[in-house]
């Protein structure tokens, strides 16, 4: 119960990617940028769209939509999450701003990306998946 | 506090659509395709094609669309470790020249990440 209580009083930046939303937390998300063109990166999976540089960081931009098994979003905007380890890019076709989450909160699946998105949660009256972003990255890292 | 890694001498290569660079260093020779090779747009899941193939210091051949020579030292941005893995962990980072990010391979570990993706019509 604590670590749920703890869940619904942190802030999230609420964004959707294709027709689901997500929210990481608002700690974590740096900014949203409009990318540029893409490098794409040889051998890399079809959800990693591709690299561009900002502010001397080459940064990998990941489509949330493809890595969970949908179609592309085709956005050209995305939200930075920036980690100790390094930032990321996942597309957003619509941002709608930071605001508390609430829902239990447990792992959507059990293998796989799903089990570092979290639900089932709502913010407002939005059905959101709430991202680790931690998680991620490492499943990301390790090829996911 | 590290040195950047830096490259002196740096083939710039078009494969498809895409860019692709090796250190000059690692390429023995430029040819025409012919014998064995493998192309390297099968790292961007494109038809194996090639103009040009760049042989390896082993006598390995990777073919190419189109190549420039560039003789500029270049500073090597480092991949994230959500990429560091692609290309069988060939992708050693990223130059910044025409403007443009050019992902940087050694070209040796390519050729074989190449190869693990199997057989095709060279």
């Amino acid at each position: 119960m604590a670590a749920l209580e703890s869940e619904t009083r942190q802030s999230y930046l609420v964004f959707a990617c294709g027709s689901s939303w997500y929210a990481v937390p608002a700690e974590a998300a740096a900014e949203v940028v409009t990318f540029p063109e893409l490098t794409r990166v040889p051998g890399s999976p079809p959800h990693l769209l591709g690299v561009f540089a900002h502010r001397g960081e080459v940064i990998p931009v990941v489509d949330m939509s493809l890595l969970v098994g949908g179609v592309t979003a085709g956005s050209r905007r995305a939200v930075l999450v920036r980690l100790p380890r390094g930032t990321l890019a996942l597309t957003a076709s619509s941002v709608a701003g930071v605001s508390p989450v609430t829902g239990a909160l447990e792992p959507l699946g059990p293998s796989g990306v799903h089990v570092h998105l979290r639900g089932p949660g709502k913010s407002g009256a939005r059905d959101v998946a709430v991202i680790d972003p931690e998680g991620l990255f490492d499943h990301l890292s390790q090829g996911g | 506090m590290p040195r950047a890694a830096r490259v002196e001498g740096t083939l710039l290569c078009l494969v498809g659509p895409h860019r692709l660079a090796f250190e000059a260093n690692e390429v023995a020779s430029i040819a025409a395709p012919g014998g064995s090779w493998v192309s390297a747009r099968r790292a961007f899941r494109e038809a194996a094609g090639a103009q040009r193939v760049l042989v390896t210091l082993t006598g390995e051949a990777v073919g190419v669309d189109g190549l420039e020579i560039d003789a500029e030292v270049l500073s090597v941005l480092p991949p994230s470790p959500v990429v560091a893995g692609s290309s069988g962990g060939s992708l050693r980072g990223f130059v910044v020249t025409r403007g443009v990010l050019w992902p940087l391979v050694h070209l040796d570990g390519f050729e074989r990440y190449l190869r693990t993706l199997g057989p095709e019509a060279a």
